[in-house]
């Protein structure tokens, strides 16, 4: 799959990503000599895809990436979530490629990765994007959980809110309508509103979940083969069951 | 950020790969600081220069820059590694000298003018209310800012150079009026100012806000003093003067959070830089000593005898010394004229463990750059050590 960010240090390369979850300063944080990170001894960027959240510390930094672009330890390329102007600058004069604008929870240390500095965008050949909706059913304060039965694909046994795959001819929204006509036996859902689609990395797989907000005045329901069980919860209760990851982000998502 | 044609064709290398990096760079820096275009400049000055600080790595990039690219602004150095004259002296290895002499002439290669000096607004660069400029150093573009109305943001070296061979450089920050208002208002109680305590006060205070100062009348080198200590204890890059810098009357300070800075806080600042006691080395000059600053120590010193045995070191540029010689001469009497580098730059810590300074600037420089025990003095208090 492909995530899109913005490029700030132009060129393509190609390597396997180490995540560095804090902010790094070239100048302290990384041995020039070796591309060893200081902080983790044994772990070298050189020739990584090194992801950190940004750069901080000493304007000395971006000189650092130049020795080490003298001496053969760069990183193959960058990843940060928001860029900042010490390691900018490294990373365009040492002609490193760098791509701001990445959500790094999607990334895990040894993926394949392609990062187009000129392009920004970030290929991960061997991760899966998978388009699902999620539909919340409300009831006044309270929504609709529902249990994954062992007839389905994935998640079996865990929490969830009406869900499914989003076909290749379909719009999420036309899932959306489809899935809880059919998995509640609803003939006319009353759509609240859509949110925008939130990314969750889950192995190999990228699950790219749309979300939708129904709501009805009945809670009496139905449920098919793809349940074993419902319960209206509220809000708050939804983080105290197993759920299927990132739910509680996503209704979050639609009512905040 | 939108580009020209010109500026595109920049980009996309046709006028040479130096010219296209530092485009890229100018694009890359103005992306992230949410620049829309790049605006001319009048001048730049750069910072990048010492040995010490940029290494191999530095020289590499120079050489490839120097090999197609030139500035197209006038464009000074800031202070070397050595005194280019007097290395020897100073204890600085011939290789050292000969690395440095290179960095040197790869920046006369691009086209900059090679006085190094922090205080380039003292003669060799001097630009005009209302100019865009990009300048690194800190105490440099903080002067620029504040006491003659040029604009400018906190550049790097190799950004302040991408805008000298570009022309131009990233519109945002302090290039835009309505950033350059002052956010604290700083009311000064007291008179017989130490302006370096003053600065490291009121740096800490600020942090990056821009200050306007209420209840002082300082000199030209005073708010040389203040800009240079408020850039290293806090990152001020613009500060304002009742009465005195040009943009104060601009702006409102109606509802500005106010904070009084007496004795007190000044006193508690002089406690919080003395680490140490018997320096081995006595350095004036940081910023650079202007001839102002040569001529009153000179007089203060005219009729006292050397004393002691820590080195002594006048630190100032070329162009400056070149305009009192004489007075310079009453210098020698008591240590070294020392050019072109400073104490913060040149690599003393292989050669001392103590360093005295009347600067606000060197008391945070001294400590970090250089591991070394600080002791300060007042000019006064400084003249005392050596006489």
């Amino acid at each position: 799959m492909i995530l899109k960010g913005r490029g700030i240090s132009r060129g393509i390369a190609s390597g396997e990503v180490l995540l560095n979850d804090s902010p790094v300063s070239f100048l302290g944080g990384v041995a020039p000599s070796t591309g060893e990170l200081t902080c983790c001894p044994g772990s070298s960027i050189k020739g990584q895809v090194f992801a950190f959240p940004r750069g901080k510390g000493s304007t000395v930094g971006s000189y650092v990436m130049l020795e080490m672009k003298r001496v053969g330890t760069l990183p193959a390329a960058i990843l940060n979530e928001s860029a900042e102007p010490i390691v900018a600058t490294g990373a365009v004069l040492s002609g490193v490629p760098l791509v701001d604008g990445i959500d790094l929870s999607l990334l895990r240390t040894g993926d394949r990765c392609t990062v187009d500095g000129t392009a920004g965008t970030v290929e991960l050949p061997d991760v899966k994007e998978v388009h699902v909706v999620s539909c919340f059913l409300r009831c006044d304060e309270k929504v609709l959980m529902l249990k994954r039965s062992d007839k389905v694909g994935t998640f079996k046994g865990h929490w969830a809110a009406v869900s499914g795959y989003v076909e290749e001819d379909e719009t999420p929204r036309q899932t959306a309508l489809k899935e809880v006509r059919e998995e509640l036996n609803m003939l006319e859902p009353e759509l609240v509103r859509s949110g925008q689609p939130m990314r969750v990395r889950d192995g190999d797989v990228i699950w790219v979940v749309h979300p939708f907000l129904f709501q009805t005045k009945e809670r009496s329901i139905t449920i098919d083969w793809e349940h074993t069980e419902f319960r209206w919860v509220s809000p708050s209760e939804m983080a105290g069951l197993n759920t299927v990851p990132g739910l509680e982000a996503v209704y979050r998502s639609l009512v905040k | 950020m939108h580009l020209d044609r010109d500026e595109e064709a920049i980009l996309a290398g046709e006028k040479g790969e130096g010219g296209r990096r530092a485009m890229e760079l100018l694009v890359a820096l103005g992306d992230i600081y949410g620049a829309e275009r790049l605006v001319p400049i009048a001048s730049a000055h750069l910072s990048g220069v010492s040995y010490k600080t940029i290494g191999e790595g530095g020289i590499g990039l120079l050489e490839e820059m120097a090999a197609d690219a030139r500035v197209c602004v006038p464009t000074t150095l800031n202070p070397a590694g050595m005194d280019r004259e007097r290395w020897k002296e100073m204890g600085i290895s011939p290789r050292f000298a000969d690395r440095q002499e290179h960095i040197i002439r790869c920046y006369e290669k691009l086209g900059v003018i090679s006085d190094c000096s922090c205080t380039p607004y003292l003669g060799t660069n001097m630009p005009r209310r209302g100019q865009h400029i990009a300048w690194a150093e800190s105490n440099a573009l903080s002067f620029a800012n504040s006491v003659i109305g040029a604009r400018t943001n906190r550049e790097g070296g190799p950004g302040a150079l991408a805008a000298a061979i570009i022309g131009k450089t990233p519109e945002y920050g302090l290039h835009i009026t309505a950033n350059r208002a002052p956010a604290v208002v700083i009311e000064v109680e007291g008179d017989d100012i130490d302006y370096s305590m003053l600065g490291q006060a009121a740096g800490a205070i600020s942090g990056a806000r821009i200050p306007y100062f209420k209840g002082i009348r300082p000199t030209i080198d005073q708010l040389k003093t203040l800009a240079a200590a408020m850039a290293a204890a806090g990152s001020v890059a613009m500060f304002h003067v009742e009465g005195i810098t040009p943009e104060a009357g601009s702006f409102s300070i109606d509802g500005l959070e106010r904070i009084g800075v007496g004795k007190k806080e000044m006193e508690r600042a002089r406690e919080k830089v003395n680490t140490g006691t018997e320096p081995e080395l006595v350095a004036f000059g940081c910023p650079h000593l202007s001839v102002d600053e040569i001529r009153k120590l000179a007089s203060m010193l005219k009729d006292r005898r050397p004393r002691g045995d820590a080195e002594v070191w006048f630190c100032t540029s070329r162009h400056t010394l070149s305009q009192c010689p004489k007075e310079a001469k009453e210098l020698e009497r008591f240590g070294k004229l020392v050019c072109d580098t400073c104490m913060v730059v040149t690599p003393i810590e292989e050669r001392f463990k103590c360093t005295a300074t009347n600067s606000g600037k060197a008391c945070n420089y001294l400590a970090t750059l250089c591991s070394q025990k600080v002791v300060y003095r007042d000019t006064k208090g400084m003249v005392e050590l050596i006489s």
